[in-house]
């Protein structure tokens, strides 16, 4: 009797042991058909966990994310982070420490600034999943039809500032001259945000926020800041050559992909985008700089967070391993095109990457990269500058508006200290 | 009136048990919020009307908002009514048309404001989108609609009143056809025109409709955000930014709830007032 | 019932497409583009062409796409169920107030009615998170009574039907009461059939409102299988691209089952109450 109840026991031990565990992850909402080949994948080699994963429109993404992370609860177990917010969820211990779970030679597997990201306070807190690079599109068609050579490709070719704005004005045409051009010379695929405006400011030397992330008074309203702001509302304002009024990134690319503009300054997405505009011929130059100054590129994209509260932690981290290991990533981009956090994925598959315009991306993620500063208030230091450069390009006084923002974001920052 | 109140209880307990639950606590604790200041950190710390006293003395957006927002307001509601009680109106026959029309301008209620601000932002373009292709095929000059400060809150007009006066003319449909045929027999036998019925006896018949769709309408309307998160982020200039969104960007950008809540709660008042007022008005000209 | 053309008809029948011209013009472009193969956003907008309206190529493969890869039929009945239910349980508990608040004196009936006033004067943003955090205390979280319960109770609703009862004599209640009708009976028998606008307005209200719900859904339950339609449209807009073809498509396959119950509807609710008994 006594070695049946045992048996019995054990059985029930090992019935509870193989109960599937549930993690709960809050996921950026690109297309089921994208995401769901990978968490199938996962699930069949993890029979013991099983995912329940909340694909969430853009347009709700931060604001579910704060709502739930709000609330305080053990869920999300697993939650993407756009990189730069790092510092917010973890300032506000929403990011579970990663140390003890990556050593350092995992840590290697991705790129330094992408490391640098995803770490706060010393502490490892989000893992890169993956990162972004810019550059100068050009429209060969529009080049060759009124006789402009093409930039150089090459980063030895880089141009400065004031040899785009040269190109520019000459390829902004008012075919039917109603003061509204058929073609632009330039237009700007994030119009109005810090990420793809910072590397001007950077070009020159300016430094966009404090050391200690408290502080924007002093440097969004330095000299350096304030001349190259002065010469990106220029583009609107004075030189007229860049379109007003496109807020949606998509927009920006149908004007370049339909030879509406002659120069996209875009991110390194566009690769896989641009495929869809049939007709176009498109070449890829680098990142322009100020003459004088330093070539800076944008950097950082998404990375992967894990909820401190979780009652699911080994899943959640074997998951996490997962999805930013190389294996994941690989197919993630062969799904959806974002540019890997990790060298290896570019240097296995040299079939998509060995292409020059990937090398060029490639070459900037490695030398002339900034990411995005660290501070716990990124995100409202984030719109307000994004509703400055806004006004901005509407043609408001940069300095003034500057010098406005700055006392905004001061102020909100201040509560975070 | 009737005093059996245990009836009355029974009968009111339901909505009150899921109203208490579901509206009232989350609205009680949204106030606590206003009067309260989290540091980032999770402390919250009493601040009595700080919160209110700020956006009322130093926060330089906050005027701002309240006139853009009460200049949407003051257009957009009176604008409703008027084209979504014509097209009740026009609709009301049995013409064999009328399905037809009342699904066309019934279709946008079904897109959520988010979609249809997207659409909007695009028929809109200012250099390609399909209104500047129909103004230039009328020889008329391209207007750039959101990226200008005079015209982007109109445009936002334009588009709650496409997404919104399908919606509201379903109610006044309604209503109309509550109003028995007899009554127009009667005066056109009295020897009333088409004007004169109209005025003298389908608005004032339709004064419950009216008053009920001005309530809620401008509830709603006080409330509005979407198309600007979405197009304009409060610009260009600062000409669209409605109070709502000042109180969203706060709670979900800035994660400061206690401005968030304050700003909501000063929308209540004014949505109360507003309402009481529109209230008075339409009970004061109500005959039957 | 044939009306004979007469100029007041084409009159309005003119007027009618003007009107329709500014609503129907921006839904047409999206219908043309959602029926033509994924490309370029702006190809036919500009300049205008009769083909920006009249595709030249009529695929229904943005519609495939949507419905077999990205689960929309899914979303679709999500969204029909939550709506009917809480169309269902909003309409028997909103006139049940409604009828008490207009009909009954008793202590807190004013109270009642400023809660009733106020609760729809709130923006819903305001109270995600506190919702939020009761619907998870009480366990309901990741439910289907979590996307109907919240949209159930509604002050709009309630204030329509008090409005419509205090309309409603006395005498007809006190008649019934004389004929020792249970106060269940008066409001069944009597009450309900005389009110169908207020009740085919209260549908439409909370139906649509449902139809419409985008964040909470979003907050409230976390699974794909209770994926709403609202979400399954806005989900086409992504952090890097916009998939237009899907978006255009997915918004006008989700705008047309509100427009098919209502023409359904209209038949039952908003025509025929001549018949009442109330107004002669």
């Amino acid at each position: 009797m006594k070695r049946f109840i045992v048996v019995l026991l054990v059985l029930f031990l090992a019935v509870g042991m193989t109960t599937a565990q549930n993690l709960e992850v809050l996921w950026m909402g690109w297309p089921k058909d994208q995401v769901m080949p990978l968490i199938n994948e996962f699930q069949a080699k993890n029979p013991g966990i099983k995912i329940d994963i909340q694909l969430i429109p853009f347009g709700q993404l931060f604001q579910t994310i704060e709502v739930r992370l709000a609330s305080g609860g053990g869920t999300p177990d697993v939650y993407i982070v756009d990189g730069p917010n790092t510092a917010s969820y973890a300032a506000r211990k929403y990011l579970l420490p990663l140390d003890e779970y990556f050593s350092p030679a995992e840590k290697n597997a991705w790129f330094k600034s992408s490391i640098k990201t995803g770490t706060y306070n010393g502490q490892f807190v989000s893992v890169p999943y993956g990162t972004s690079s810019a550059g100068l599109f050009f429209n060969k068609a529009i080049f060759e039809k009124y006789g402009v050579p093409f930039p150089s490709e090459k980063i030895s070719g880089r141009m400065t500032w004031e040899e785009v704005v040269d190109l520019a004005k000459k390829l902004t045409i008012d075919i039917d001259k109603d003061g509204k051009p058929e073609i632009w010379g330039i237009c700007i695929e994030q119009i109005d945000r810090p990420y793809l405006l910072f590397p001007l400011m950077q070009s020159l030397g300016a430094e966009v926020l404090s050391p200690d992330g408290f502080e924007t008074k002093g440097y969004i309203t330095s000299d350096k800041f304030v001349r190259a702001a002065s010469f990106y509302g220029k583009l609107f304002n004075e030189w007229k050559v860049s379109p007003q009024g496109i807020n949606d990134s998509a927009i920006a690319r149908e004007y370049f992909g339909t030879g509406k503009a002659a120069m996209m300054l875009g991110n390194e997405w566009n690769i896989a985008r641009l495929s869809k505009f049939t007709n176009l011929q498109y070449g890829l130059a680098p990142f322009p700089y100020f003459a004088g100054g330093v070539p800076v590129t944008p950097t950082g994209s998404w990375h992967v967070g894990i909820n401190p509260k979780t009652a699911n932690k080994e899943a959640a981290i074997a998951f996490v391993k997962y999805m930013t290991g190389k294996d994941a990533v690989m197919k993630w981009y062969k799904l959806n095109g974002i540019a890997p956090a990790r060298p290896d994925v570019y240097a296995a598959l040299p079939a998509d990457f060995s292409n020059p315009m990937w090398q060029l991306f490639l070459h900037e993620m490695n030398n002339t990269a900034v990411a995005r500063p660290d501070t716990p208030g990124y995100s409202q230091y984030e719109l307000i500058l994004r509703e400055t450069f806004n006004a901005i390009h509407y043609g408001a006084d940069p300095k003034k508006s500057l010098e406005d923002a700055a006392a905004r974001i001061d102020r909100e920052l201040k509560r975070f200290k | 009136m009737f005093k059996s109140r245990g009836a009355a209880w029974l009968f009111v307990l339901p909505a009150l048990i899921l109203l208490l639950l579901f509206k009232v606590w989350p609205i009680g604790v949204s106030f606590f919020e206003s009067v309260m200041q989290t540091s980032f950190s999770g402390r919250r710390s009493f601040v009595g009307f700080e919160n209110y006293s700020y956006l009322f003395k130093h926060d330089p957006t906050f005027w701002n908002s309240v006139k853009v927002t009460f200049f949407y307001s003051i257009l957009v509601n009176p604008l409703i009514i008027i084209v979504s009680l014509t097209m009740a109106l026009l609709l009301n026959g049995g013409h064999a048309f009328t399905k037809f029309f009342r699904t066309v301008f019934f279709l946008p209620t079904a897109i959520s404001f988010s979609v249809v601000a997207v659409i909007f932002a695009v028929v809109l373009d200012p250099y390609y989108g399909l209104a500047n292709s129909f103004l230039k095929l009328l020889g008329l000059p391209g207007q750039p609609f959101f990226g200008s400060q005079d015209q982007a809150l109109w445009c936002i007009i334009w588009l709650s009143v496409w997404r919104s006066a399908g919606y509201w003319m379903m109610y006044y449909l309604a209503g109309l056809q509550n109003i028995p045929k007899t009554i127009y027999e009667a005066a056109e036998i009295d020897g009333a025109n088409g004007f004169q019925r109209l005025f003298k006896l389908t608005l004032p018949l339709l004064t419950r409709t009216t008053s009920f769709v001005l309530v809620s309408n401008t509830a709603f309307n006080f409330l509005m955000f979407a198309p600007v998160y979405i197009i304009t982020r409060g610009g260009p200039r600062g000409s669209t930014n409605l109070l709502m969104y000042e109180s969203y960007t706060s709670a979900f950008v800035n994660s400061d709830m206690g401005r968030a809540s304050a700003i909501t709660s000063i929308l209540l008042v004014i949505i109360l007032v507003f309402s009481f007022i529109e209230l008075k008005i339409t009970k004061a000209k109500f005959e039957y | 019932m044939k009306k004979p053309v007469t100029i007041k008809n084409i009159l309005i029948f003119a007027i009618l497409t003007l009107t329709s011209a500014f609503f129907l013009i921006p839904l047409a472009w999206v219908l043309a583009s959602s029926l033509r193969p994924a490309g370029s956003l702006y190809e036919y907008a500009n300049p205008l062409t009769w083909k920006t309206f009249f595709p030249a190529n009529i695929t229904l493969e943005n519609y495939r796409k949507i419905f077999v890869d990205l689960l929309f039929g899914r979303a679709i009945l999500n969204s029909l169920f939550v709506s009917i239910s809480t169309v269902f349980f909003g309409v028997l508990v909103s006139s049940m107030a409604g009828f008490a608040l207009a009909k009954f004196r008793f202590r807190g009936r004013q109270l009642i009615f400023v809660i009733v006033l106020v609760t729809f004067m709130v923006p819903f943003e305001s109270i995600v998170i506190p919702l939020y955090v009761l619907v998870r205390g009480i366990g309901l979280e990741n439910s289907y009574a979590a996307l109907i319960l919240p949209g159930v109770g509604n002050g709009l609703g309630i204030f329509l039907f008090k409005q419509f009862f205090e309309e409603v004599p006395n005498e007809l209640l006190e008649a019934a009461r004389m004929d020792r009708a249970s106060w269940f009976r008066i409001y069944a028998q009597i009450l309900l059939p005389l009110c169908m606008p207020a009740i085919a307005t209260v549908v439409v209200m909370t139906f649509m409102f449902q139809w419409n719900s985008l964040f909470w859904p979003l907050v409230a339950t976390h699974s794909s299988r209770f994926e709403v339609v609202q979400v399954a449209v806005a989900a086409n807009r992504m952090s890097e691209d916009t998939s237009w073809a899907n978006l255009f498509s997915a918004a006008i396959a989700g705008s047309l089952p509100p427009v098919v119950v209502f023409l359904f509807l209209q038949k039952y609710f908003i025509q025929g109450i001549s018949g009442t008994g109330l107004k002669t």
